[in-house]
């Protein structure tokens, strides 16, 4: 029986979760298997949707666990295939222990990440605290900063990490709620267009190839798995990055949208510029511009790839400027921001002479103000005119009660 | 020399056979291609004390020894026993516990043992059983 | 469906191609793979195999080598049952897409776990399984302990066993609870097939296997798998250790089709007491001493109980 296609129109209003579900749909997956949690659900329900009404041809498992979502995909995956789930919070943390077998066996599965904190204190909210737990986990890790974003990520994702010279599974992370559930234009690929940028799958070591019986998941001791390891660093290191080059550039001249692992926002003069993913970039560019306005020469920068983390461009794009503040939407808990380091990891041994000073903003959904970015460009303006830190190197913003701040 | 991290499948993923293969349940064990990825290719004769002996004469190739054999070592082919992989036998000594004839057609013995010399002086009938 | 493989006898049992291999590391005498031989052997299609972290998976995937001339995957502890329902969703997927590389074959789809990966961690995993159908056999390799991480109690441990865990003592006959009825609860989702098997009876358990393997749904096996490391017998005595297990009725052979009915499929001719079984085996040593033989009564007790309550509901159907 064949699958219906859905005429979209140029422009469609969509919320992160459906522009993911409709990539979903367009690129076939073959097996969905998911378990419901919030805010990351509607995509998983989309893909349900969409095949009780004859859009998707494939199979919808819903499992009993975020950790049986995982398990599932990854046998699924191991039989050949094309594999997504979503999830969120808690679910992505009962869900981390397949995450590490699922990269290690290199099965590529695509994972929508809609960002939210960790309990306890339980909160369905958006920030960054599940994103940092895949921090390790050997997955590639893509950031959309829009529900548009949201939808071409995934299609990227998928053709980043299909291809049988990466073979690594992606995670595609979106803002709870102020990407997932906020209606934006977004402008779709046709069905056709869609499909064939992702392409059709093609199996590699799939299990259900029987005149090749394969062996997936097996035990490395001391004599074997730090070199297995080392493949799969090695590859995230040097395989991965070209590979995200290419296939955004691949995507630009079709959609004529062109992405960059990092992407860079009136950064060619800037003196100060604020380092955030997530919804928190265009808040910080709109910001931005408004404090050009005022005589401070601001930019952006925003990371669209967290992992394979793009060290050079990320030091490339601050080797000129003053002062930076690195965002981070979790909480550190004990030591500087998780992105602070690694921006910090990307300055070391370079030439740059940029101030760097951390911030932890936005836990449990709080949002940033734009009066919270033009004060804190203000600080980064201080620093820069007094070519030192005027504050502690990590601060806390937005957060009631007496200022916080350390190191 | 054991293979450096560049020079093996993605994955740490192992392949049974080389090449193709049609029908594995319908290919004997003898005519498979295996890999040098399969314990078929690989020994685990050093961890025998005792082994056991097949002497063919008392044979009635029931088969019991092929069926509850747990490492695959008792070779039966066309209905019946030819003999011991040992390269795979552990020395469990269950073939020659389950074997029924009297005097039973296979014993264990010392790893050491002299095939030849045990068959030459193999027990007689026990005819209290 | 395929046609199902003609096994009338041992000798035609023994032309089978075995697609499990020697050279694994499990102990010496280990039941494990006399089971996992019976139950691959018992069809000729094409199979795609998982298995829990537990000993069948540490001793048969150790790199460079594996023991498996089938389709064979390892993900962790817990999700062998998920691991295999997630191929045959894709399976299923390519199936209505057309994408099979060999449409014509008709694989089986099968997990193995020890006790403490079904009885215990994976519960849910597998109740998941079942409770969704898929069309997938999930088979248990019982034998009543954490044997793979050095003999720690599951759920599955009977009481009065010494474990790691719960070991006998100068003030502790071991073991304190009951095992649990796996097979009753995995029934309880009213999957189409469920069994006891046990290796000492292949024909049984063959017939069982094919069963399930003709069975369209989720099938679920209990295997009894006497661990001669953890019960402590003689490597060459697992088949005799099968025996009394199953002729003293500690584990008696039986199915349930769609969770209703009911049939006993093997009747010792002489039932052996429990305290044969019992004494075979070191786990069960400190039961014999004064103290502790009213336990030896009670378990005598326990097991005609449950046989009485078997045969009743067999007679019952229900």
């Amino acid at each position: 029986m064949a699958f219906d296609k859905i005429e979209l129109r140029d422009l469609e209003v969509w919320d992160g979760n459906f522009a993911a579900a409709q990539a979903l749909r367009q690129a076939q997956v073959d097996v969905v298997a998911a378990y419901p949690i919030t805010p990351s659900t509607p995509i998983v329900e989309g893909y349900a949707k969409f095949k009780s009404d004859n859009y998707i041809e494939g199979e919808f498992v819903m499992v009993e666990s975020e950790h049986a979502a995982m398990s599932a995909c990854i046998g699924a995956a191991a039989a050949g295939g094309r594999v997504a789930t979503a999830t969120s919070s808690q679910g992505l943390a009962l869900m981390v222990e397949t995450l590490y077998q699922a990269s290690g066996m290199r099965l590529p599965i695509v994972l929508n990440l809609v960002n939210r904190a960790l309990a306890a204190p339980l909160n369905v909210n958006g920030d960054h605290s599940d994103m940092y737990l895949t921090r390790d986990s050997g997955w590639i890790q893509l950031d959309a900063f829009s529900p548009q974003e949201a939808y071409d990520m995934n299609l990227i994702a998928f053709k980043v990490s299909e291809d049988h010279d990466i073979r690594l599974p992606a995670i595609v992370n979106q803002d709870g709620f102020m990407t997932s559930h906020t209606a934006q234009g977004v402008y779709p690929l046709t069905d056709d267009a869609a499909f064939e940028f992702v392409g059709t799958y093609k199996p590699m070591n799939d299990m259900l190839d029987f005149e090749h019986p394969v062996t997936h998941g097996v035990q490395t001791e001391e004599d074997w798995h730090f070199e297995h390891k080392a493949r799969q660093h090695n590859d995230l290191m040097v395989k991965v990055p070209s590979k995200i080059d290419e296939v955004f550039a691949d995507f630009e001249k079709l959609s004529g949208r062109k992405y960059n692992p990092v992407e860079c926002y009136d950064m060619a003069d800037a003196d100060v510029a604020v380092f955030c993913l997530g919804t928190s970039v265009e808040t910080a560019r709109e910001v931005a511009t408004e404090m050009r306005a005022k005589g401070i020469k601001a930019g952006v920068v925003g990371l669209r790839v967290i992992r394979p983390f793009p060290f050079m461009e990320v030091a490339d794009a601050l080797k000129d400027i003053k002062a930076v503040a690195v965002l981070d939407r979790s909480s550190p808990n004990g030591a500087a921001g998780a992105m602070f380091n690694e921006v910090a990891g990307s300055l070391i041994n370079t030439d740059s002479k940029v101030l760097l000073s951390g911030y932890v903003y936005g836990l449990g959904g709080r949002d940033l103000t734009k009066a919270n970015l033009v004060d804190l460009y203000k600080e980064l303006q201080a620093n820069a005119d007094a070519g030192k830190l005027t504050t502690q190197q990590q601060q806390f913003i937005g957060v009631r009660g007496p200022k916080l701040s350390y190191l | 020399m054991k293979k450096g991290w560049d020079e093996f499948e993605i994955g740490a993923m192992l392949r049974t056979f080389d090449g193709s293969i049609d029908n594995i349940a319908g290919t004997s064990q003898d005519d498979r291609s295996y890999s040098e990825n399969s314990s078929y290719t690989a020994s685990v004769a050093d961890w025998r004390l005792i082994k056991p002996i097949f002497n063919k004469d008392y044979c009635i190739d029931c088969q019991f020894c092929w069926i509850y054999c747990p490492d695959v070592s008792i070779i039966s082919r066309d209905k019946k026993m030819i003999g011991i992989d040992m390269d795979h036998c552990k020395g469990c000594g269950i073939c020659a516990e389950v074997c029924p004839t009297n005097p039973k057609s296979l014993i264990m013995f010392p790893e050491q043992s002299e095939d030849e010399a045990e068959i030459a002086s193999w027990p007689a009938k026990d005819e209290e059983k | 469906m395929s046609e199902m493989k003609k096994i009338k006898n041992l000798k035609e049992f023994s032309t089978s191609a075995d697609r499990f291999e020697g050279a694994n590391l499990l102990c010496p005498g280990c039941a494990h793979s006399i089971i996992v031989r019976e139950v691959l052997n018992a069809t000729n299609d094409d199979l795609v195999l998982a298995a829990s972290t537990g000993c069948l998976e540490v001793c048969t995937s150790v790199y460079p080598y594996t023991s498996w001339d089938a389709s064979w995957i390892h993900i962790g502890f817990e999700n062998s049952s998920t691991a295999v329902a997630g191929a045959e969703s894709m399976y299923n997927a390519l199936k209505t897409k057309g994408r099979l590389k060999q449409p014509e074959r008709n694989p089986k789809f099968v997990a193995f776990g020890g006790d403490g990966s079904s009885y215990d961690i994976g519960f849910q995993w597998i109740s998941g399984c079942m409770e969704r159908n898929h069309d997938m056999m999930y088979v248990v390799l019982d034998n009543e302990v954490y044997a793979n991480t050095g003999g720690q109690r599951s759920s599955s441990t009977p009481i009065g066993s010494s474990a790691t865990t719960s070991p006998a003592g100068k003030i502790s006959y071991g073991e304190k609870t009951n095992k649990k009825d796996m097979l009753g609860i995995m029934a309880a989702h009213n999957i189409p097939y469920a069994a006891q098997v046990a290796p000492n009876k292949w024909k049984d358990m063959v017939k069982k296997i094919q069963k399930g393997f003709a069975t369209e749904g989720a099938v679920f096996i209990n295997a009894v798998s006497p661990c001669t490391t953890e019960w402590k017998f003689d490597p060459k005595d697992t088949m005799h250790l099968a025996d009394l297990s199953t002729d003293s009725l500690v584990f008696p052979l039986y199915e349930i089709i769609g969770g209703k009915e009911f049939n006993i499929t093997y009747r010792p001719k002489n039932i052996v007491p429990v305290e044969e079984y019992l004494a075979a085996q070191g786990r069960f040593k400190h039961l014999f001493k004064d103290e502790y033989k009213y336990l030896i009564k009670e378990w005598q007790e326990r097991v005609d109980a449950n046989w009485a309550y078997l045969q009743r509901r067999e007679e019952a159907k229900v």
